[in-house]
Parts: structure tokens; C-alpha cells; sequence
């Protein structure tokens, strides 16, 4: 009897946190798209051009640590040209780059460089988490690898694969263009900026 | 020259210093004590017709699963460019106080690998001009490759284990 | 002055950090930092059978993923004592080798890159797409292809990969000679390379050097030819060796490789022999799917060999190959079970890390980008 007034418990435990987590996930979203509404169409329209320039001019900062780095090379060389969406320039400095693709492993000495390096891009910017290392941990689950990125930057899209493809890593950029034209002109893209 | 001969040169010059032979495969394998190593070193480094001038790798290997006394043990892999042939050094070192004598004076190549061992499991190395942490973060505590060492101290965060899952569930605080 | 090259640079080819004091424009000493790429593959490796430490060898020189294997495999072939067949010899020899093409390339591309010359990146990146095809036609892997396998090879050659093999030699002599063409006799790549990062030969040997880099220096050492495995005895190749010791040299010792690379994969496909493309020994590989429906043995073995793995002899062995940076080895340490004791890469990168530091001293700013280029370092070897 005990046993299954546990697990009744646990079910009961488990409804009422999702019952929560929709109630805060739609509170949230409603307050970020409100502020569309209150906006003029002028306002609207400027956020969806400035969203489409920062889209097709998305300059990477070389991050490259690891295998993963050969294939983003892959990605700006001549056979999928990573210039035809904009992203050819990749800018050695942080100051001058706005998408940060975290292409490979990162070890326990190299994270607090890699949050360095994201302080010092200038806002707005973008994280690309690229492989399944920079994702996850990836293949090595030990003592020195951080177990996914986004334990110390937050990151907008994650691409998997071990290395990804450059038509894999196309498609990621992809999807971050998509990512910042639905953002555009709402409150999302204004927090970026914040 | 074979395996067996460079052994035989050797066991004959150097009596009192090799501990134990062997011949793993056809490889020519060499015991040898810590404080005597450099001495045996010198005379392979020195020998016409040896002439080891090419030390290839030191490796560290903890024995104590296998429960082997001593519990540690440093592998010095040695070539010889003009003759064409190989030898492997293994040097057994104590448990407390780890220490083996360096080899950089002879062949400077030794320093990153004996810098190495320093890191990873804890050896002194007698001689050595920089006994820091190599690749370890510079404040890391512990030698990582030493077999008392754990993996991870993390769990795997996913699992198609049923009941493994259901740990994780019961752990999991609630969001609010 | 104290110049941080830091772990974030555009030339550094990877994670690498040296922090250089300087006085004006010339470099006084260099001190390397390392372990910015530690993934403590060794220590993972303790924890899995041994077919399952292959993938991992792969992301070490993650330029030469098959060296790796083959490094790997033969160690443990070694122990087990076991032999090859010549079929999956070959295929190993042909594999290694368009790494050591693809693993130039990217060298080269990079490496031009630094210095200045931007064409020479592009051009490279174009064939190494034709061998990465190749690669993913064989093992479905462009880059990590885990396809030496212990025991022989995964997956035998098929029709569209030896036609694409055919294809890249008739194609690649002519790229070579283009990129002959941009730099060798370039007046700007002569001034930035020539007398600059000089090792001698006694030096070269002293700090431990190996591969492309040591024969540059003059040394004539090549394991392919002085300690032959998988076959390498019955091709006929010659190893070019350049007296200089400088960075000049270190680049048309590379571009002979590839040449000579290319001519190895011909006269191994020409010849290519017929038979198993892995040993019949079920203890060690998988019996052929067909036999699993008739045969009690095959499947009794086929389930050990995927819930247990192989288990090897107790001892230890290193068994040095040739890869595209030096030699690279594994030392493996065994104590009888299915899971490995102690995996020890040697690293050639590791190795040639102070070396490269000494050649720093006394050159320009300028140049240390040039010399980190032409030593041609991985990291994920160097801090594994």
C-alpha cells in the first residue's frame, strides 16, 4: 500500500511542477511579444530591418579549439561557402565579432578563456555551440572536460555531430538567421542589447 | 644488433645495475633502479656500438590494481638513428615519495615528458629545471593518471536505463 | 616586454599559448603553456574495451585519425600476436596515407595561410574535400572514420572508392606542381621561410624531433623504412631529407611527401591483393553476418565479441608508425582483461614543443608564426 501511495505522490509531484512551468513559460512569453504590441508599426518595421542586417552580416569570432574547428574551416572554404550568408570575415579579435561558434572540446583550463572571450564581444552577440563536445561533453565524460558550453555561456543553437558536417554547421547558421529575424523588433532582440 | 644481443652487451657491461631482462615479442627490455639509471643511461647514450642518442618517450604506469610492489613505474623508450635499433628502460619507483633521477641532461628531449609525470602522477623528478604542472591548471590538486584517481565525480546526465532514471526523477528538486 | 600569444589566436593551430619576452621586435625567449586541449584520453581509456578506445584514438592527432588506429591496432595486434592479412595490409597502407595527403594539405593551407598567402588555403581545402569523400565513402565518416580496426579493417573496398582512388591520382600530381608553383620560387616566401627557426642536425636529435621536421634537419629517418609495418617493405618510395633545418626545408620535405605519398597509394592499389580485408580469426573480428544463421560457433563468438570485446595477453609493447607529424605510438599496457591498463600515446607534437621554443630565440615576431606553422602541431595530441 505504501508503494503505491508513493508513487501517487510522485505522479502528483510531477503534474503540479509541469502545471507551474507552462503557467511561468506562458507568463514570460506573453510579456516579450506584449511589447510588440504597444510598439508602433514604425518601431515594428525598423527592428525587422536592423534584424535582417544583423542577420546577413553575422562575422564569427575564431574559436576553433578543437576537430570541430577543421570542419568550420571546411564550412569557410569554397565548397559550402560560408561567405554566400554573410559570415566569410572571421574576425581574429573579439571586439570586432558578433557570433561566437565554440567549435570543439573545452577543457576545465580553457573555460574561464572562453568566458573571457565572450566578455570582451560587443553586444549583440550570438553563441554557436558546435559539435557534440561544445554541446554536451560530448564523447569524454571525465574530470576535465566541461560538460557542455552552456555551463558557462549561453548558447542559441546547438549543432550535433562529431565533427558536424559544414552542411550541418550551414544548416545551424541557418536556423540562428531564422532565430534572430523571429526576435527582431520584439523584446527578446531589445535584452540582447541590454 | 637484435634484441638479444643489446641485452647481452649490456647485462655484460653493466653487471650490477640491470635488475631483470626481458624480451616482450622480440623487444629488448631493461630493469633498471632509480638511482642507477643514469649511469646506465650515460653508458647506452655513450657506447659505439649501441649509440642510443634518440630517447623517443617517457611513459608513467600505475600498478596498483595489478598490486605489484613498487606501485609505480617509468618507461624510457630509446633508438639508436645510425644503428637502427631499440631499447625500453623500465624503472621501478616506491610508492612513498615517488622520485626518479632526470634524464635532460643527457637528451633534452626528456624534459616535457618527465615534466609530465611531475603532473600526472606525482613523481619528483631529481634535476629537473621546472617541476610545475604541465597540463593540469596550475592550482589543480591531485595526479590525474594515478589509478586512485577518479574518472569523474559527475553522473551521465541521460539514460535509457529505466531505473536509473527514476533516481535522477526522485532527485530532482522541484522548479518552484 | 612581455607579449602574451595567448590560447585565442588566429596562427597559434589550436590551443597553444606562448608567452614570449621581447626586446623591440626580438624574441628573447619563448615559453610554451600547454594543456588547454586536456581531454584525459588516457585516463577514459582505462575504463573501455579496447574496440571501443579506437573512436577515441581517433580525436587525438585529429588530422590523421587512421594513423592513430593503425598506431593503436598494431600495439594490440602485437600482444595478441596475430597476423594480418595482406588485403586488409593494403587497405590500411592506402587509408594512412590519403591521411598523410589530407593531414599536408591542411598543413599547407594553414600554415601559407599565416604567412600571408591566402590563395594556397583555398586551393588545399578543395582537394582535401576529394580525399574527406573518399573517406565517407568507405567508413561513412568524413573525418574520424574509426576504420582500422583490430584484426584488419572495418568494411571492405568498395567499387565507387577504389574508382574515386583512381580518379585522385591521375588528379593530384598536377595540384601538387600548382602549389609548387605559388610559393616555392615565391622571392616573399623565400625571404619569410629561408634561415629562419634553423635546428641542426645534433640538435634536432637531442630535443627529440621526429618526422617531417628531423629530416629537414638531415637526419634520414623515416619508420616506414627503418622499422616497416603493415606491408610497407613491399613499396617502393623514396623519403626526402633537406640539409637546412629550416622552415624552408620543413615545407619541400612536406611537398615531396605528398608526391611520394601519391605514388605509394598507386602501387598499392595497382597491386591490390584478393582475400579477407580482416583476419579469419573470430576470436579477435567478426565472423561474416551470413555465417551467423548457420553457424553455432559464429554466433557464439560474433555475441562475445560485442558484449565482452577481445580480451589480450597480459604485457606491454609500442609499436611506432610514421604519421604525418613524426612518430606516433601507442604504449599499451595489458593485464589480461577485455578493458586496456594504461594507454600512453607518444605524441610527436608533445615531443617537438620545446625544440620548437629553442628555434624561437633570437628571430623576429614575425617569424614565430612562420615557425609554429612549420613544426605543424596538433594540439589534441599534445595535451590529449
Amino acid at each position: 500500500m505504501g508503494l503505491i501511495e508513493e508513487a501517487a505522490e510522485r505522479v502528483g509531484d510531477e503534474v503540479n511542477n509541469l502545471k507551474l512551468n507552462v503557467q511561468d513559460a506562458v507568463e514570460a512569453m506573453a510579456h516579450e511579444y506584449a511589447g510588440s504590441l504597444y510598439d508602433s508599426i514604425l518601431t515594428t518595421k525598423l527592428g525587422k530591418v536592423v534584424g535582417w542586417a544583423q542577420k546577413n552580416a553575422l562575422w564569427p569570432a575564431t574559436f576553433g579549439l578543437a576537430c570541430c574547428a577543421i570542419e568550420m574551416m571546411a564550412m569557410a572554404n569554397s565548397r559550402w561557402d560560408a561567405a554566400r550568408f554573410g559570415a566569410e570575415v572571421f574576425r581574429a579579435s573579439p571586439r570586432q565579432a558578433d557570433l561566437m561558434i565554440v567549435s570543439g572540446r573545452v577543457s576545465q583550463k580553457m573555460a574561464p578563456i572562453l568566458k573571457q572571450i565572450y566578455d570582451q564581444m560587443p553586444e549583440p552577440k550570438w553563441v554557436m555551440s558546435m559539435g557534440a563536445c561544445a554541446s554536451c561533453g560530448g564523447v569524454f565524460n571525465n574530470y576535465s572536460i566541461v560538460q557542455g558550453v552552456d555551463r558557462v555561456v549561453p548558447v542559441d543553437v546547438y549543432v550535433p555531430g562529431c565533427p558536424p558536417g559544414p552542411e550541418a554547421l550551414l544548416y545551424g547558421l541557418i536556423k540562428l538567421q531564422e532565430k534572430i529575424m523571429a526576435e527582431a523588433g520584439t523584446e527578446k532582440a531589445k535584452k540582447r542589447v541590454a | 644488433m637484435t634484441g638479444e644481443e643489446i641485452i647481452a652487451k649490456v647485462k655484460a657491461s653493466l653487471p650490477d645495475a640491470i635488475q631483470d631482462t626481458a624480451l616482450p615479442q622480440g623487444d629488448a627490455v631493461i630493469f633498471v633502479a632509480p638511482d642507477c639509471l643514469q649511469k646506465v643511461a650515460a653508458f647506452l647514450k655513450d657506447d659505439p656500438s649501441l649509440k642510443f642518442d634518440y630517447l623517443s618517450d617517457v611513459s608513467g604506469v600505475d600498478y596498483l590494481i595489478e598490486e605489484r610492489e613498487p606501485r609505480f613505474e617509468a618507461v624510457y623508450l630509446l633508438y639508436s638513428i645510425d644503428h637502427s635499433h631499440c631499447i625500453r628502460i623500465r624503472v621501478g619507483i616506491e610508492e612513498e615519495n615517488p622520485s626518479v633521477p632526470t634524464l635532460s641532461e643527457l637528451w633534452k628531449g626528456a624534459l616535457y615528458p618527465e615534466q609530465e609525470l611531475f603532473d600526472m602522477f606525482g613523481f619528483h623528478i631529481e634535476g629537473h629545471p621546472k617541476m610545475e604542472r604541465l597540463i593540469m591548471p596550475k592550482d589543480w590538486v591531485g595526479h590525474p593518471l594515478r589509478k586512485d584517481y577518479p574518472l569523474t565525480t559527475e553522473a551521465v546526465t541521460f539514460s535509457y536505463n529505466r531505473d536509473f532514471k527514476s533516481e535522477l526523477v526522485k532527485s530532482k528538486p522541484p522548479t518552484r | 616586454m612581455t607579449l602574451n600569444m595567448g590560447p585565442q589566436h588566429p596562427s597559434t593551430h589550436g590551443v597553444f599559448r606562448v608567452i614570449l619576452e621581447m626586446d623591440g621586435e626580438v624574441v628573447e625567449t619563448a615559453e610554451p603553456e600547454i594543456g588547454y586541449l586536456h581531454t584525459g584520453i588516457e585516463k577514459n581509456s582505462e575504463n573501455k574495451r579496447y574496440v571501443h578506445v579506437i573512436p577515441m584514438t581517433d580525436r587525438l592527432d585529429y588530422l590523421n585519425p587512421p594513423g592513430n588506429n593503425l598506431a593503436f591496432c598494431l600495439a594490440t595486434e602485437k600482444l595478441l600476436d596475430i597476423d594480418i592479412p595482406e588485403r586488409a595490409q593494403a587497405l590500411r597502407v592506402i587509408m594512412c596515407e590519403l591521411a598523410r595527403i589530407a593531414s599536408h594539405l591542411v598543413w599547407l593551407g594553414t600554415h601559407a595561410l599565416d604567412i600571408g598567402a591566402m590563395t594556397v588555403f583555398l586551393y588545399c581545402w578543395r582537394e582535401r574535400e576529394m580525399v574527406l569523400d573518399l573517406n565517407e565513402e568507405i567508413s561513412g565518416v568524413r573525418m574520424m572514420t574509426s576504420y582500422i580496426r583490430i584484426g584488419g579493417v572495418a568494411k571492405d573496398a568498395t567499387r565507387p572508392w577504389l574508382d574515386g582512388i583512381y580518379d585522385f591520382i591521375d588528379y593530384f600530381p598536377a595540384k601538387v606542381d600548382e602549389y609548387e608553383l605559388l610559393l616555392t620560387k615565391n622571392p616573399i616566401w623565400m625571404d619569410r621561410t629561408q634561415g629562419i627557426g634553423v635546428l641542426s642536425r645534433e640538435e634536432a636529435i637531442n630535443w627529440s624531433l621526429s618526422g617531417p621536421a628531423l629530416r629537414a634537419s638531415g637526419v634520414n629517418w623515416d619508420i616506414r623504412k627503418s622499422r616497416p609495418y603493415s606491408g610497407y617493405e613491399k613499396y617502393g618510395f623514396d623519403v626526402p631529407v633537406y640539409k637546412g633545418g629550416d622552415i624552408y626545408d620543413r615545407y619541400r620535405v612536406r611537398i615531396e611527401e605528398m608526391r611520394q605519398s601519391r605514388e605509394i597509394i598507386n602501387q598499392a592499389i595497382q597491386r591490390l591483393p584478393t582475400g579477407d580485408y580482416k583476419t579469419p580469426d573470430n576470436k579477435v573480428s567478426l565472423p561474416p553476418r551470413e555465417t551467423l544463421h548457420t553457424s553455432m560457433e559464429a554466433l557464439i563468438h560474433h555475441f562475445k565479441l560485442v558484449s565482452e570485446g577481445i580480451s589480450v595477453p597480459k604485457g606491454e609493447t609500442y609499436v611506432p608508425i610514421e604519421g604525418p607529424r613524426g612518430e606516433v605510438g601507442f604504449y599499451i599496457v595489458s593485464d589480461g582483461t577485455n578493458v586496456p591498463y594504461r594507454v600512453k600515446l607518444r605524441a610527436p607534437s608533445f615531443m617537438a614543443i620545446p625544440g620548437m621554443c629553442q628555434m624561437m630565440t633570437g628571430c623576429y615576431i614575425a617569424d614565430v608564426v612562420g615557425i609554429i606553422g612549420s613544426i605543424d602541431i596538433v594540439m589534441g595530441e599534445v595535451d590529449r
